[in-house]
């Protein structure tokens, strides 16, 4: 299988309130399809790692390759470019635009790379909705929708692009068990039937085992993969 | 629509309130400019109708030799000089060939108006009221395309000075003051003796309550007849070009080819100038202070609806938009606000001149506050407003660029 994420000795250190290095030299790989996910107790790092998995943190020692392309050192306006391209989020709050309409939130991203032109955009949308079983609401306003609704949008919106990787952080930890299990099986339909890879940080111990893959923290070393 | 655009519209359009507050201060700020400019441009124009109501941008007069030339040129250190009594003796007196010194004045192209006066300091007599003041002997047609002075006859025509020969148009402080009416009669006295009973057919005020207390106007006729003077005797030519500022320009040129003394206003009256280039500074001033706060009215508002957004643009960024895409949505917001509070301004600002223009007042010839309405305000106004906009729109769009996603999304 392809290799889509490489990463080579990770070292991140906090500086405030006093020098402490949260990883310690983190390495592994993810094939592309994977449903990898990232477990350890508060304060192991794996939120920190995913951020800079994401490209948002670049104040990091080490280095990562996703899709073939090294993506450290290069300068922030590029990164915000190629995660537009490459990488999908769901986040713990659903973080959708609130003042936005739910189709407006979904094509956001497709509309920022301007790659494909909007009518098809927005007919990928509705597909994506209509997959994610929230069709219908298109024309509502995000906030306006409930959580686990809002978290499906979310996903959604985390697949316009077609990207490489999606991210999650904590994708389930603010809802229900019902809706919690409607992510998994969505994440898991994702990855097994349309070969998306997957990489998500959680607490959820079901969540967890249930994946291709759990790569297990501890003081910022990997113990388990 | 650009997605940046897209968004930016969609902050503006949600909080419809803070947009109209923020659109208000521009809006009032715009406004005040105009006005303020305005009138102050109206107050100069109105300030310089008053001063020349009654004087010419040029004067053309025989002056005095001011400096005394030594008498005895030749003196050794063992000399002592003892002159008494100075005095001149002057031969000519005013301007004896004026319809010479005004075909030379015609001969300018900036000329716009010429003409000749005698003045003279008379007394004016009525049964034993006797009160000095300045007589004019004019040429009725020339003073009033020059002055104006038929715009401030209160009683009776100026022109009638042409009718009779023994007519007289007071100031309206000096017919007061010696108590007498149109149809009245006046003796006057000059200063050689001579005795003469002029009939009021006119009373005039100019708005400056000096020369209204003590000018009066004869025609320039009568004026050579009662100083016993030749048909071409002036005592001052007054001109006017077609800029006053411009006034020093052509006097200097006119100089060097008339042998009287040629002053222009500026020359004995540069305290005029000077008020008026304070009066705009004013109004520089207090404009620019009242955009300064409608700049920190936008700032305020932009700033707020940043912090109120932080997650959204932390999630932004998350999806691939970079600093500049920051900069762009919320500097456009800023934009939106200006050129929108500033078409309203403009608006506000004709609508407060029109209504201030309408107060009644009474100075010069204006029955009613003077404001200028000028273009020049409305673009300087605009571009000022535009100017604050950016500035207190660009500093909170920076802050936004610089909000780190991961220190927002991580909580």
């Amino acid at each position: 299988m392809k290799k889509v994420l490489s990463v080579n000795n990770i070292v991140k250190s906090f500086h405030q309130p006093e020098d402490f290095q949260v990883l310690k030299g983190v390495d592994f790989d993810v094939e592309k399809g994977e449903f990898v996910s990232i477990i350890g107790k508060s304060g192991s790092g794996k939120s920190t790692l995913l951020y800079i998995l994401s490209t948002m943190d670049t104040d990091y020692n080490g280095s990562i390759t996703i899709n073939d392309s090294n993506v450290t050192g290069v300068k922030q306006n590029k990164l915000a470019a190629f995660r537009n391209e490459h990488i999908g989020f769901v986040f713990q709050f659903h973080f959708l635009l609130p003042e936005f309409s739910v189709i407006d939130n979904v094509m956001l991203p497709a509309l920022k790379w301007g790659k494909k032109p909007k009518d098809i955009v927005r007919e990928r949308a509705l597909e994506l909705l209509k997959m994610l079983d929230v069709a219908g609401q298109e024309e509502k306003k995000a906030s306006l929708l409930s959580g686990g609704q809002q978290q499906r949008v979310a996903i959604a919106r985390a697949l316009i692009n077609e990207p490489t990787i999606i991210m999650g952080d904590e994708p389930t930890g603010n809802l229900d068990s019902k809706n919690t299990k409607n992510v998994f099986r969505i994440f898991r339909e994702l990855s097994r039937e349309q070969g998306q890879t997957i990489i998500t940080v959680t607490h959820d111990n079901d969540f967890a085992n249930n994946c291709d893959r759990v790569i297990e923290l501890k003081d910022g070393q990997i113990v388990s993969q | 629509m650009n997605t940046n655009n897209k968004i930016a519209w969609t902050h503006l359009t949600s909080k419809v309130q803070q947009l109209v507050v923020a659109v208000l201060s521009v809006m009032f700020g715009i406004s005040m400019y105009i006005f303020m400019n305005g009138f102050v441009g109206g107050i100069n124009t109105a300030f310089d109708d008053i001063t020349f109501s009654t004087m010419a941008h040029i004067r053309v007069y025989n002056d005095m030799p001011n400096d005394e030339p030594s008498l005895i040129s030749h003196t050794t250190n063992d000399t002592i000089q003892f002159i008494h009594n100075a005095r001149h003796i002057k031969y000519t007196e005013g301007i004896k060939n004026a319809q010479e010194i005004i075909q030379i004045a015609k001969g300018f192209a900036q000329v716009t108006a010429v003409t000749e006066q005698i003045n003279q300091n008379v007394f004016f007599q009525n049964g034993i009221t006797k009160v000095s003041g300045n007589l004019s002997g004019i040429d009725v047609e020339n003073e009033d395309k020059m002055f104006g002075t038929s715009k401030y006859m209160l009683k009776g025509h100026i022109y009638d000075l042409e009718k009779r020969n023994d007519g007289i148009v007071l100031g309206s402080g000096l017919a007061q003051s010696i108590c007498v009416n149109v149809g009245d009669n006046v003796t006057l006295m000059t200063a050689d003796g001579t005795k003469k009973s002029f009939k009021v057919l006119g009373i005039f005020e100019s708005g400056a309550s000096a020369t209204d207390k003590s000018k009066a106007m004869i025609s320039i006729r009568s004026a050579r007849q009662l100083f016993s003077k030749n048909a071409s005797y002036a005592s001052d030519i007054q001109i006017n070009v077609k800029d006053y500022n411009k006034a020093e320009v052509v006097s200097g040129k006119m100089a060097k080819i008339v042998p009287y003394k040629v002053e222009s206003w500026k020359e004995g009256n540069s305290q005029l100038e000077s008020s008026s280039t304070l009066r705009n500074i004013l109004a520089m001033v207090i404009s620019a202070a009242i955009l300064t706060v409608a700049g920190f009215g936008i700032y305020n508002i932009m700033n707020m609806t940043v912090n109120e957004k932080m997650r959204e643009i932390a999630i932004l960024k998350a999806m691939g938009f970079n600093g500049k895409d920051i900069v762009h949505i919320f500097l456009l917001q800023s934009l939106c606000i200006g050129v929108i509070g500033g078409i309203a301004g403009m608006g506000l600002g004709s609508l407060i001149i029109y209504i201030v223009r309408q107060i009644p007042y009474k100075i010069a010839s204006f029955t009613s506050l003077p404001v200028a309405f000028r273009l020049v305000d409305y673009i300087m106004a605009f571009f000022f407003g535009l100017i604050v906009t950016i500035i207190a729109g660009y500093l909170p769009a920076r802050k936004a660029s610089r909000v780190d996603p991961v220190e927002i999304l991580r909580g």
